[in-house]
Formats: C-alpha cells, structure tokens, sequence
C-alpha cells in the first residue's frame, strides 16, 4: 500500500513534465508564437484606430511589453532551452507577469481561486447531502412511484448540461421574474453591508450559480448511490444478518449502508476537475470572478502568461484530485489494496 | 451481417420493451431524418414553381436568378415575392409551391419599418421568432441540430476508432507500449480539456473537420481503459491461445478474434458521446470558439439570447431544444445499458 502510494508520487512528476511539454508546445503551434500575433494585432487595431492619447489603449502594447513577452517566451533561444527556463521559473512558482496587467500570474490567479473553491465547497456539500438520502429513499423504494418520478427529474437534469441549465435560470428567475441577482460573486456595495445583509446578498448571488454547478454531479451521485445500495442489499451477507434475527432497516444501516458509501468515495477527488471543467462557462454566465473567468478573458485577450498559469495550476490541481480519489477509496474501504495485484 | 445472433435478437426485444426508450429512439430517428431532408421543408427556395407552362424544381442544384422568372435582377429569385407576385395576378397559370418554412437559416428577414428582432408570431411565419440580426429561429435550430449531430457522429467514430486501436493495443501489446501510452493518457487527463481546445481554437479559427478532429485529439482516451482490460482478458483466455497455436498472427488474433468478442458493448456507450459531442460542440459556439458564423448553431443562439435577456423566445428557443434533443439521446442511452445489463435485485425483507 505505501510503496503503491509512494510510486503514485513519483509519478507526479512525469505527468507534471508532460503536462509542462503540453502547455509550452501550445504556445509554439503559432507560427512565430503568440508575441508575433499580438504584434500584428496590435499593428492591425493602431492603424485602424485614430493614434489615441491614452496610453492604456486597449489594443496596442509597448516596448516593454513586447521584450518583456519574448524574454518570458525565450522565443530569440532554440526550444529546448527556452523550455528548461520558462519550466524552473514555473518550479519556483514564478509564472511571469500578466501581459494586460502588468501583475505576477502567480499573484492574479491566487486572488481569484477562493471563489472558485466557494463554490466547488458548497456544491460538493450540498450534492452528497442532498444525493445519499435521496440515493437510499429511491433504492429502498424502487419501483415505486416516487423512484421513478425523481428519476425523471433527476435525469433530465443530468442529460442537460450546466450551463444550460444556468442560462435558463438566469433568464428566467433572474432577468424574468428578478428574484435573484443577474450575476457578480456579491452587490457592489457589499463592502458597506452588515454581516446580515452580506450573508444574505451573498446567498442570493449563490442560490443560482449552485443549482447549475449542482445539475451535472447530482444525477451521478444518485444513480451511484442507489446502484450500490441495491447491490449490496442483494449481496448474501445483508441475507445472511436478516437471516440471524436482524431487522431489515438495522441490516440496512449496519451493513449495507456503509458499504455503498465506498463508490462516492472514489468520487471524492473528481469534485476537484468538475469544478475547474465546469467554471468555465457557469462563470462566464453568472459574470462570477474565479478563475475560469479569468482564463476565459485572458484567452479572448490574448493574455498568454495567464492563460499558460491558469494550465498548469489546474492541471496540478486534477492531479492532486485524482491522488486525493484514491486516498479517500483506500481510506473508505480496507479490502481495496492498490498496487498488490496487477 | 446477415443475421443476428440470438444474444442481439435478445437484446434488441428488451431495448423494446423498454417504453421510454424506444419511444425515443425512435423521436430522435425522425428528427434526424427531417434534418437530413432540411431544404425540403425550411427554405427560402420554392419546392416548385410553374412558370409559362414550365415547371422548374430549385432546392437542390444551382441558383435560378430572377431573369428566368423575367424578373429584372440577376441574383437568386426571391421566392416569396414571386408567391405574392403571382397570386396578385387575376386568374394567372403560374404558381409557386413553398417548402412549409419558407425561410433559410442563413437567410436576414427584414419587415419593413421593424427592426429585428421580431416575435414568435403565426402572421409573419417566424413560428419562433427571429434572432438579433433577422433571421428564423426555427430554422436556424433545424439546421444547427443537422450541423451538430453530424458532427457529434463523426467525432465519436473517430473517438472510436483511435481509442479502440490504442485501448486494444495496449492490452494485447502491454509492456512498454503499455506504460508509454498509460503515462500519454495520464497527461491527457490531467488537463482541462475544453480549455485547451479554445486555445487552440483561438487561435487557428476552425472549421467543421478541423474541430471534430481536435476535439477527438483530446477526447479519445475514455474508450481505451476499457478496451485495455477486455483486450487483456480476452488475450489470456483458451480460444485465443489456441488460435496463436495454430500460427494465427497478431492481426488475425486481434481483429478475428478479440475485437469481435469485446466491442459488442461499445453500443451502451454511443448515446452518452453523442450527447458529449453535442455538448461539447454547443460550449464551443456559446464561448465563441466554436463554428465560424454564420453557421447555425445552437451554442450561438445561446450566446444571442444570454446577451439579450429581454428577447425571451430567443434563449427560451435554443434551452428547449438542447434539452429534448439531450433528454431523448440521454434516454436512448439509458434503455440500451439496460438492455444490455439487465439487473434484477432480489430483497429479503
């Protein structure tokens, strides 16, 4: 189990390296890479554009920038080097500066992170607390009414992606029917609330963006639940204690319950990548300031530091998510011993 | 295949026996079928038209410009003024046949002294409405389900394909081609995927092959743990050893012999990497890193509505049809993994 464990860690690293190759060889499928392009972009939009006297022009950029993008690229060394020193400066966590801003990536995405994990917490919570009770009830009732009734439910939910569901909920109880915010993590002047006007401002700006990040993972979780449960009360040892004088709600808690909770386990980890996945567009949507968000404006401007941190930070995050899993099904269930077989 | 063996035969009457499924099965066949015939009944070009005692058939084939129907400009006719032309006539010969939506997707509909976008409304014949620049609703959504199911079919066979040869490689292989492509699938998911493809995305403007193919480039992995391990049975079981006795070769074994006894079960995957495709493809277009316009998309009446929440019919439009379009794969899918898997659970209470 540790040498499993422990092999599982070395691997980490050839993982991380490929991932590294990856990210940086995306940068490079530009012929001329992506300074070259923002040059053009920018020599396009100065010669369309009246010269303006603001020096933040939304378009151009300086000389600084400029050198500064190509020392960061290494673009004037062959590949190899400029891929050895752009991967020690990301070992040291220093992932360049911000093309548009001007502010250390590292600094940018760190800032942004806590609303994402906001919301990959709270709809981790709320999905097994809500998906193991409703997993037992729809085993023990199955193919009652009621299980098929919430199947129904539970699965048009699951065929409908997110951010659908997002958007029909912002649509219409948000710009309809106006009892929720349109988007934003909190109001404008959530700095001059009280704390009970902050939690509840907070709440409102939540309830929606949860129910879309909720949508995908709910009807999995459910199905897992109930699939397990019914499984394992049809496994011979819950037979067994019945058999023995047990009551069946006893066999049910004592037994079979605890082991059906070791399939959500392997799920624990995967809550990670759902989050990051889904942020993206459920983001974007609810205009909430986390970090995908942030990596899909840095794409649509070009601002390739960020765009390449945002890869590698998310990219260590799934990999800490998949150990995680694996800790949590080693932990969950002691018949399971990784790397003794195969 | 000429005949099926009783194993399918079998199958095939649970999957009918399953009501929701096979209702929906056979909803998203039609609709596909209608998607396919599209031109013939959402068009702007007349189905038939009578002219001076010729029939002319414009819906497939090149343009007619308006001089045929001596009209004095020589773009495409404009069907629907030659309709309103003709009937105006008294007791005129000629007549024109309209497809049942007589619009096209790509197609601006302007009513004069209105500024699109206009309302669902029976008068006007845009039964959903138009879209911010004119055009109609319904058959923008026709079109874009035709453009996306196609695509979403295309990129599972080429899903398929390489992860089937990959998966199935690496189990018969194992050894270092194993190790090698397990550390590939380990970097591969390790990244968030639909992030990667809007770089890239952004920045070589894909068209229809090019994205199906990128997509399929970081998608393919699912099918190969699969196919690894039923690979890695199937090789250790008597049949195939007995086969390799017999001087049987790697291609033989594999393509004669494994594949056919482990790729029957692919089928309870098809429906879930349609609606992935499906999915993924509307994402793409909601973010704008899908589709070049004007393609109609179902991802870009998204994106028009989201912005412009005050016009309902156009984001109510795009919702309802991704979720019964989704909704019935999703069931399709469901009642074939019960066909295949039948699970009855005995109690003791």
């Amino acid at each position: 189990m540790k040498s499993y464990f422990a092999r599982r860690f070395l691997l980490i690293i050839p993982t991380f390296l490929g991932i590294t190759v990856l990210v940086f060889g995306l940068t490079r499928l530009v012929p001329g890479g992506p300074v070259e392009r923002m040059l053009a972009e920018a020599q396009l939009a100065s010669e369309s554009a009246a010269p303006s006297t603001d020096s933040f022009g939304s378009q151009s950029l300086d000389e600084d920038q400029i050198a500064q993008l190509k020392a960061y690229y290494g673009f004037d060394k062959p590949i190899l080097q400029s891929y050895f020193e752009w991967l020690w400066k990301v070992l040291q966590l220093d992932l360049g500066e911000s093309s548009r801003y001007g502010d250390p990536v590292w600094d940018t995405i760190t800032d942004r992170l806590p609303v994402s994990i906001y919301y990959g917490v709270i709809t981790m919570i709320l999905t097994y607390l809500i998906c193991i009770p409703l997993g037992i009830l729809k085993a023990l009732k199955h193919g009652a009414p009621f299980d098929h009734m919430s199947s129904a439910v539970v699965f048009i939910g699951y065929a409908i992606p997110g951010y659908v569901i997002g958007i029909a909920c912002v649509a219409y109880f948000a710009a309809r029917l106006e009892w929720f915010p349109l988007g934003g993590f909190v109001s404008d002047e959530f700095e001059y609330m009280s704390f009970t006007d902050k939690v509840v401002d907070l709440i409102k700006h939540s309830v929606l963006p949860l129910a879309a990040y909720m949508a995908g993972s709910f009807a999995v979780m459910t199905f897992m639940m109930k699939n397990a449960l019914m499984e394992n009360l049809a496994a011979d040892y819950v037979r067994t204690a019945t058999a023995k004088g047990l009551s069946f709600s006893q066999a049910i808690r004592k037994h079979a319950l605890r082991n059906s909770l070791i399939p959500l386990a392997t799920h624990f980890g995967q809550n990670i990548s759902v989050i990051l996945g889904g942020s993206f567009l459920i983001e974007k949507i609810f205009n909430i300031d986390g970090i995908g968000l942030l990596g899909y404006e840095a794409l649509i401007e070009r601002d390739y530091p960020i765009v390449m941190g945002i890869l590698v930070i998310s990219s260590m995050l799934y990999l800490i998510g998949n150990i995680l899993s694996d800790f949590c099904v080693a932990w969950a269930d002691p018949r399971i011993r990784f790397g003794e077989k195969r | 295949m000429s005949s099926f063996s009783p194993q399918a035969l079998r199958r095939w009457q649970r999957f009918k026996s399953i009501k929701r499924g096979y209702y929906s099965a056979i909803a998203i066949s039609i609709l596909i079928v209608l998607s396919l015939l599209a031109e013939l009944w959402i068009n702007n070009r007349a189905l038939m038209v009578k002219y001076e005692g010729a029939y002319y058939f414009p819906t497939y084939g090149d343009i007619l410009p308006g001089e045929t129907f001596d009209l004095d400009y020589k773009w495409e006719t404009n069907y629907r003024a030659l309709k309103r032309q003709f009937k105006s006539e008294p007791n005129s010969e000629n007549w024109v046949l309209m497809p049942l939506i007589p619009f096209s997707p790509n197609e601006n509909d302007f009513i004069e002294g209105e500024y699109p976008p206009y309302e669902p409304s029976l008068a006007s014949g845009h039964y959903l409405g138009t879209d911010m620049s004119g055009r109609d609703i319904f058959a923008r959504i026709i079109y874009g389900f035709r453009i996306a199911i196609v695509f979403s079919i295309f990129l599972l066979s080429v899903t398929y394909i390489i992860g089937i040869a990959v998966g199935a490689a690496m189990g018969y292989f194992g050894g270092a081609f194993d190790l090698f492509f397990q550390r590939i699938i380990e970097i591969l998911s390790n990244v968030p995927i639909l992030y990667i493809i809007m770089i890239v995305a952004s920045i070589i403007t894909p068209n229809f092959w090019t994205l199906a193919l990128l997509l399929a480039g970081f998608s393919w992995m699912g099918m190969t743990w699969y196919m690894r391990t039923e690979t890695y049975r199937e090789n250790a079981r008597e049949y195939v050893q007995a086969a390799r006795a017999l001087g049987a070769g790697h291609s033989r074994i594999m393509f004669l012999h494994i594949l056919p006894n482990s790729i029957s079960i692919l089928v309870t995957f098809f429906p879930f990497s349609v609606v992935g495709g499906i999915t993924a493809l509307t994402s793409l277009d909601y973010l704008g890193f899908g589709l070049p316009p004007p393609t109609p998309s179902w991802g870009e009446l998204l994106q028009q509505g989201t912005t412009n929440l005050e016009f309902q019919w156009i984001w109510a439009s795009a919702v309802g049809a991704l979720s019964v379009v989704l909704t019935l794969v999703t069931f399709v899918g469901e009642a074939i993994r019960e066909a295949f898997d039948p699970k009855k659970y005995t109690f003791y209470e």
